[in-house]
């Protein structure tokens, strides 16, 4: 989930529940404000028909042109001693204008005259009116709930969206980022400290990463080159005294086994160069390559040298396959992927060939199970011990795919490991 | 035949004289950029085996000083780092070979005899040992000047020997030469015995004087019978 859409969903969850108990303390504080209101509006009304009454003059019409009603009547000492002073009440009153029955507000006085006669006055004001405003007031609260919660979400969304830009630009600079490429220049302006930080952060440990990564490289490849020279010693030293006629057979056996051994280092030494040069981009630009003859050529080769095996070799071509790329690097990769699939495999198992227009998949018969494909492209991991192997062919053929911008792919099906490489369109 | 030896590695300088010279050529080293043009100027050489990287110089370099005093001695490079920007400019300067460090003593050999066979048979691509001659324009197979058929890796092994001869032949090296790079590890090979048994009989009914010799397993050697 993106961080934008994260923090937004935050705080409107927030402040729905929020905004949902503010707009219900709302509403219940108006309404008792209008009921307070009501009331003394029925106060002042009683106050004023009391004293009139009082006084002796003239009552309001009854039908003064309002919903509002009143009677009066005579009370005996009994039911005032009884009943309080005042009480307000909700019931249903017949209303003279509107001749039917409709709940109202009323307001119990009980008063004595002069001739110590008690009073009751009953005034009512409908409460159909107040009902209005209420359901007025809570249609209000929900339209304005909802509209303040969009808003203030689209106004949180546009700030985060505008505030956090430098992120974004940052993030699309790491993406473009690889190791064995120049550091492009981070282009992203910002007035924000944290934003700058991070950005002086990340753009110098990119920077501290590929230089690490450079001379390492480097490392390994003048550790390898000043290597060839007393390689090249050793081993012609030896040459020159194998071919002396004086040695006995067992001097010779000797000698041989640690030609061989030698032989094995300078393989060792001559492929560690190769990776550098590879990744130092040290070959020349492409030709065209015929990778279906390439590969036949390869395999019938591989099929004279593991013919004492039994490996049964298929080969399927769904189309020609052209790509451009170096003959050398083009030889390394196909055949090491093919001498991978001859020497992980069992007597008398099978190796295939697909070719598709945009991949070439070499399976074969898993000698164990499936390979781990996080380790297997690495330097020097091997599945199993083998004679002879460093266990740098695959890293090989990992190094011209990212040459080329080719993708290895590695799975293991129906006890089959399939390494398929897809060219770019 | 007179070898200059141009290497700095004065262990790797010592071995190449003292290979050079069991091969009965006459061989001069030099150790510096400095000595070199020194020796260069004053003699002739049939093949100049180049170091390129010298402490005090360029070999590249040196190329060009040899063009400069118009000689046409032959130039085999010999350098550690297998670049390929080195060996197109190295041949483009106007060496006739390119031979990558750590390399065999015998493929050193084999590619002094080429370079200098190409240059005083102006081109004619003829091979020969005892009473056995390729064209290797042709890829074709003359035993006492009778044509031959042999396979097209039989052909390459043939060859491989021939411009070795005497030398023990690893089987590992033999396999990588003639089969390709690829071909370096197997733990069988069974698939050179059979190729080399085929070529013996071939050699053998064709009355070739010239034979290759097992050597404990590990290789094989071309000897030319007595």
């Amino acid at each position: 989930m993106k961080l934008l859409y994260r923090i937004t969903s935050r705080i409107s969850l927030a402040l729905l529940v929020l905004f949902a108990v503010w707009g219900t303390v709302f509403y219940y504080i108006m309404v008792d404000e209008i009921n307070d209101e009501t009331d003394d509006a029925l106060e002042d009304y009683s106050e004023y028909i009391i004293t009139r009454a009082l006084a002796g003059e003239k009552l309001p019409d009854r039908d003064s042109g309002t919903n509002n009603s009143y009677h009066i009547k005579e009370v005996p000492a009994e039911y005032a001693a009884s009943n309080p002073g005042v009480q307000y009440i909700d019931e249903m009153v017949y209303i003279h204008a509107k001749k039917e029955t409709e709940p109202a507000r009323t307001l119990k006085t009980i008063f004595r005259d002069s001739n110590d006669r008690y009073f009751e006055l009953n005034v009512s004001i409908p409460t159909f009116e107040r009902k209005d405003l209420k359901t007025t007031i809570l249609y209000w609260i929900i339209i304005l709930y909802v509209t303040l919660l969009l808003a203030i979400i689209a106004v949180n969304a546009w700030v985060l969206r505008r505030s956090m830009r430098p992120l974004y630009v940052l993030l699309e600079w790491l993406d473009k980022l690889t190791l064995d490429k120049n550091i492009p220049p981070l282009d992203n302006e910002t007035d924000t400290t944290e934003f700058r930080k991070l950005n002086e952060a990340i753009e110098r440990s990119a920077q501290r990463n590929a230089e690490m990564y450079e001379q390492q490289s480097l490392f390994i490849g003048h550790a390898s080159h000043e290597l060839q020279t007393p390689v090249a010693v050793c081993q012609n030293r030896l040459e020159m005294l194998a071919n002396d006629p004086g040695l006995t057979e067992k001097q010779l056996e000797e000698i041989l086994k640690t030609r061989q051994t030698l032989e094995h280092i300078a393989k060792l030494n001559k492929t560690l160069l190769l990776l550098t040069k590879i990744e130092n981009r040290q070959f020349p630009d492409g030709t065209d390559i015929d990778v279906n003859a390439l590969l036949k050529k390869l395999s019938s080769d591989f099929a004279e040298a593991y013919g004492h095996l039994g490996i049964k070799f298929s080969m399927e071509e769904k189309a020609p396959l052209h790509i451009r790329m170096n003959e050398a690097l083009a030889s390394v990769l196909f055949g090491n992927l093919l001498k991978n699939a001859y020497t992980h495999n069992l007597h008398g198992g099978n190796v295939g060939v697909l070719v598709t227009s945009k991949s070439v998949t070499v399976s074969n018969t898993a000698s164990e199970g499936a390979l781990n494909p996080d380790y297997i492209f690495r330097r020097f991991y091997q599945g199993r011990k083998k004679d002879n192997s460093a266990g740098l062919g695959l890293s090989l053929v990992e190094s011209v795919c990212r040459l080329y911008n080719m993708e290895a792919v590695y799975s293991f099906e129906g006890g089959l490991h399939h390494f398929e490489i897809r060219f770019p369109s | 035949m007179k070898i200059l030896v141009i290497e700095d590695e004065p262990s790797l300088r010592e071995i190449m004289q003292a290979f050079l010279e069991k091969e009965r050529y006459v061989a001069e080293t030099a150790a510096t950029y400095g000595d070199a043009v020194q020796k260069i100027a004053d003699y002739d050489y049939d093949c100049i085996l180049l170091d390129i990287m010298l402490p005090d110089g360029n070999g590249l370099a040196l190329l060009k000083e040899l063009k400069n005093m118009r000689k046409a001695d032959n130039v085999i490079i010999i350098s550690a780092k297998d670049s390929i920007e080195d060996k197109v400019s190295g041949l483009e300067l106007g060496a006739d070979d390119y031979l990558a460090k750590p390399f065999h003593l015998a493929e050193l050999n084999a590619r002094i005899r080429s370079v200098v066979r190409r240059k005083s048979q102006d081109g004619e691509a003829i091979v020969s040992l005892g009473n056995v001659r390729l064209d290797t324009g042709k890829f074709a197979v003359y035993v006492q000047e009778e044509a031959i058929e042999v396979k097209r890796k039989e052909y390459d092994i043939l060859y491989y020997f021939i411009t070795r001869p005497g030398h023990l032949v690893d089987k590992a090296i033999l396999a990588e030469a003639v089969w390709g790079d690829h071909i370096d590890q197997t733990d069988n090979f069974d698939f050179i015995y059979a190729q080399i048994k085929n070529l013996r009989k071939t050699l053998k009914e064709a009355g070739a004087d010239i034979e290759i010799k097992a050597v404990y397993g590990f290789g094989y050697k071309m000897v030319v019978e007595q």
